[in-house]
């Protein structure tokens, strides 16, 4: 059992990285030298509960340990609190950074700082924390201590002797690391005395307790049976459960202040409860709550719909098992001429769909058309007022518009040097403005540009990738909404608008983006009985026309007959392709395509 | 009961770079072993109904020594035959001489299949065979003489870097030996053979339905009837063994990689061929249900010009057609066409009748 400790002894830290720099091979073996967990538990990244976060190597959920840590005579909590490395959950990362005192910084030996590197880090100077630089995975042939430690010393100032040298892999330099989290990151402030205030930096739902809340204790006390209130929402509820995770759960009478933990409270849904927001004694209220609670508000929308039209049933109930663990999943209905019924879904990010559409297929077996993804733009009418439009088909007629807006964000692409020159071919190509280029390293650079956030949605990552050979990283914030001359695009197939093929685009970019998309359509719907044109068109005008032929030849033309089974295969493969195409008026398109309009590549 | 019997013998001199059927070359030790696992697998197999067609094909069945020759046909005397049997046996123009059409006229041989598939040297060379219109003229000449009065000729198009003028010659050519029966087939580059090892590209779909429509033209004119898919004859000289297929009708196949259709079951034989001289010569099977059969009877009888009779449908299923598939809306979108009882699909579609099939399977 833990003993109660005080202030003083207690750590709370976060690590964080570029994707895959070894965060949490390293947590995992922080666990283990903390002997939270024995080798024989040990399933690789105890931490990344998630098969697919194990598959990608990311984490998406929080989550939180704490650990007994025995040095130099005295016993101290070490509350590890994970964050997930994406730009997607930036707002996350953020608040799980406030529950902290310190952060350790752990950037590869063989890759040197990373675009997310640098966007976490600024987080965590944002959050104050005190920062330990960490150089990981030295054990690897390649890994170049030297060039990364002068990266850290010369973009992030960082002094030589502060930097620890270690492998999540092998264990090496991990007890260092331990002693420097207890002896450089301050502990929490001793508030009991204070009135209540928690900070929510998760949440998740549990089947048998309804929705668990992670928190760190700011100040006062949290006992169970205490009434609080969220400042945010006002809601009130009665405290059921306190504990800690160890990282089995531990149960609790009280949480005091410095103090991370979890609670219950028989909330029902997870949309009750917002990360960020503070919880405080209904009876003794604090007067401010923490800084820094943002409402989390999707960045992209996207249409998705069953490729079954029977399986709408399925799919809601789907959406709604998924949602209990997703607070940031917003979905309504939508119905679309050429798809039939489906939902419109707001998602933190592309990988945050990624994410979502997978986990449809696998854990639920619904596989799904998903539209092009939208953001969100701000559309002003010529009535003065703005409305927010989320889908390409939203959009009013263009004689009621005044203008648009729409969010641009801020890059950080970090790349070798040579690679300038193709970056900022492509971020001009994206309507990118050029902010400015900052040398990391000798060799590297950190090129900021401010670009529309609906051209990075379209084909930037697989850009970025092709003309850097994969040596870009990317990580961007939010800097605004501009006005730009947008206009909506429809696709007619065999005549007809198919409204999930709709797309906003930039007027002086229209034609390209049209010719690329009836191209790419061409390539992927396949031939059928009959022509089948598609074009693009603004308003009545059609900018780029492309044909699929009829097709001619579908049938075994051979003269033997006596293999009658080979025969049924080839037809039951045909058939069994039929069924991942959506009949769209008389045309059969595959489920690919609506989604295959985004990537501008051609062959 | 009546029944048809297919026989393979799956040895070749010569390996077609476009042929996927089951085959090694030819090897005499082999070739007796062979036929030894294929008497014992007839005795095995063979339940003695009448047999009304017999089709020996490959591989190369004349490649066979005539001592070989003989030893085969001699196991067909086994079987119970019809008066009016046809009776079927793949050639090779290279092989035929004199004292193997006298011995396949002997044993009841009345039909000959002569796989020339095209007379242009360039198309020859590229599909990996060799023979000129002379030769061919002279041992058509020859079977005739012997009495052979149903020859069929095989013809291969869709060829690439064919062009439609040799198209036209092949078949001028193929006419003046006087077939009585021409089997067609549209190259495919199938897995695991030559062309599709050096990746050799098909022809456009237009220019193969081009061609079709051209071979199903002029052989129209010439007076032959376009009875299947791929099939043309002489009125009178449909093949018997290839409607039994068409019809849906059981078979057996004897020999290695052979598919036969006895007592609902389908099934293929071993395509090993150590296993098979072992007499294992078990391959696949599986039972046939009756959605299974109105399946296939649909996917085979409509490759039929003349398509499905209902009556025989239904009398054969216990149901209408209409009733087990949905074929309404296919009449009405001309996809399927009904005549004197018949369902069948229009000359405009028959090159696209997979399309049509799954609909309605």
């Amino acid at each position: 059992m833990q003993t109660i400790l005080k202030q003083q002894n207690i750590r709370n830290f976060s690590i964080i990285a570029h994707i895959d720099h070894g965060k949490s091979t390293l947590a995992d073996r922080i666990l283990e030298l903390t002997g939270s967990i024995s080798k024989r538990e040990m399933k690789d990244q105890i931490l990344d509960s998630m098969d697919l976060e194990r598959e990608r190597g990311i984490t998406i959920k929080l989550n939180a340990v704490s650990l007994n840590y025995h040095y130099g005579n005295e016993d101290y909590l070490l509350n590890l609190i994970d964050t997930p490395g994406h730009v997607d959950f930036s707002y996350e990362v953020s608040r799980s950074l406030a529950a902290c005192e310190g952060a350790i910084l752990v950037v590869d030996a063989t890759q040197g700082i990373e675009a997310q590197t640098l966007a976490n880090l600024y987080l965590a100077m944002e959050a104050n924390l005190e920062i330990i630089p960490v150089i990981n995975k030295i054990d690897l042939p390649n890994a170049n201590v030297k060039k990364v430690s002068e990266e850290l010393n010369q973009v992030l100032g960082f002094k030589q002797e502060e930097i620890i040298l270690c492998s999540g892999k092998t264990g090496e330099g991990v007890d260092k690391l331990l002693e420097a989290i207890v002896n450089k990151i301050p502990s929490p402030k001793e508030r009991d005395k204070s009135p209540l205030r928690a900070l929510i930096f998760d949440s998740y739902f549990d089947p048998y307790k309804g929705v668990v809340g992670l928190i760190k204790v700011e100040d006062g006390i949290l006992r169970v049976k205490d009434k609080i209130e969220f400042m945010a929402s006002k809601a009130t509820y009665e405290i059921t459960e306190l504990g800690v995770h160890t990282p089995n759960e531990v149960h609790k009478d009280l949480l005091r202040s410095g103090e991370v933990g979890y609670f219950t409270a028989a909330i029902k849904e997870i949309s009750q409860i917002e990360v960020g927001d503070t919880i405080t004694l209904a009876s003794n209220p604090a007067k401010e709550a923490i800084v820094g609670y943002k409402k989390m508000k999707p960045m992209v929308y996207s249409g998705i719909f069953p490729i079954e039209p029977n399986k709408y049933e399925a799919l809601k109930s789907a959406f709604e098992k998924l949602k209990l663990n997703d607070s940031a999943l917003t979905i309504e209905l939508e119905t679309s001429d050429a798809l039939g019924f489906g939902f419109r879904v707001g998602f933190l990010g592309l990988l945050h769909m990624d994410i979502i559409i997978t986990r449809l297929e696998r854990e639920f077996q619904l596989p799904v058309i998903a539209t092009s993804p939208s953001v969100i733009y701000h559309v002003y009418l010529t009535n003065q007022e703005m409305i927010e439009i989320d889908s390409p088909n939203a959009m009013p007629e263009q004689v009621k518009i005044a203008r648009i807006e729409e969010p641009y964000i801020y890059t950080n692409i970090i790349v070798p040097s040579e690679y300038i020159g193709s970056i900022m071919e492509l971020c001009q190509d994206k309507r990118g403005v050029y902010k400015s280029v900052e040398y990391i390293s000798s060799t590297r650079v950190n090129i900021h540009y401010e670009i529309p956030l609906s051209e990075v949605v379209y084909d930037f990552f697989d850009r970025l990738k092709s003309s850097t050979k994969g040596y870009a990283s990317f990580d961007y914030e939010i800097c605004g909404y501009r006005e730009s001359k947008l206009v909506k695009m429809n696709i007619l197939l065999n005549g007809d608008i198919v409204d999930a093929l709709s797309v906003i685009v930039h007027k002086d970019f229209a034609y390209e983006r049209g010719r690329a998309i009836v191209e790419k359509l061409r390539e992927v719907i396949p031939r059928q009985m009959f022509q089948i044109p598609i074009q693009a068109s603004i308003g009545t005008k059609v900018i780029a026309r492309e044909t699929i032929s009829a097709m001619r030849k579908n049938v075994l033309a051979k003269c033997y007959g006596g293999d009658v089974s080979r025969k049924r295969k080839l037809l039951e493969k045909q058939k069994e392709g039929k069924k991942r195409m959506k009949m769209v008026g008389s045309v059969e398109v595959p489920s690919e395509a609506f989604l295959s309009i985004l990537s501008g590549e051609r062959k | 009961m009546k029944n048809a019997v297919y026989i393979h013998i799956p040895f070749c001199k010569v390996i077609c770079s476009y042929c996927d059927f089951c085959k090694v070359f030819y090897d005499s030790t082999w070739a007796k072993k062979y036929l030894k696992a294929l008497n014992n697998e007839v005795e095995d197999r063979y339940l003695g109904e009448e047999i009304t067609s017999i089709y020996i094909g490959g591989g190369t069945p004349s490649s066979l020594s005539l001592q070989e020759m003989e030893y085969l046909l001699q196991m067909t005397r086994k079987f119970q035959q019809s008066s009016n049997i046809e009776f079927t046996c793949e050639c090779n123009l290279n092989d035929i001489t004199q004292e193997k059409l006298e011995l396949m006229k002997k044993f009841g041989v009345n039909r000959l299949s002569i796989g020339i598939q095209s007379f242009q040297e360039k198309l020859l060379d590229f599909l990996g065979r060799n023979h000129t219109y002379e030769e061919a003229q002279e041992k058509i000449k020859m079977a005739r003489k012997m009495g052979f009065h149903n020859i069929n000729l095989d013809l291969i198009y869709a060829i690439p870097f064919q062009t439609m003028k040799d198209l036209k010659k092949d078949l001028s050519l193929f006419l003046k030996l006087k077939p009585d029966h021409i089997s067609t087939y549209s190259l495919i580059i199938e897995e695991h053979t030559l062309l599709s090892v050096n990746k050799v590209n098909p022809i456009s779909q237009e220019e193969d339905l081009k061609m079709y429509e051209t071979i199903c033209k002029y052989l129209k004119r010439k007076g032959f009837v376009h009875y299947e898919v791929s099939n043309f004859a002489k009125s009178g000289f449909e093949s018997s063994h290839n409607l039994r297929y068409w019809n849906n009708e059981e078979y057996y196949g004897f020999g290695l990689s052979a598919s036969g259709y006895i007592q609902d079951v389908r099934y293929t034989n071993t395509k090993n061929l150590t296993k098979y001289l072992e007499g294992n010569y078990q391959g696949t099977q599986e039972f046939m249900a009756i959605q299974e059969k109105m399946e296939n009877e649909l996917m085979l009888g409509l490759r039929k010009r003349k398509g499905i009779n209902k009556q025989d449908f239904e009398n054969k299923y216990g149901v209408s057609i209409e009733q087990a598939f949905p074929i309404k809306p296919l009449l009405k979108n001309k996809d399927l066409q009904e005549k004197n009882g018949f369902i069948f699909i229009p000359d405009d579609k028959v090159y696209i009748m997979n399309e049509i099939l799954l609909k309605m399977i």
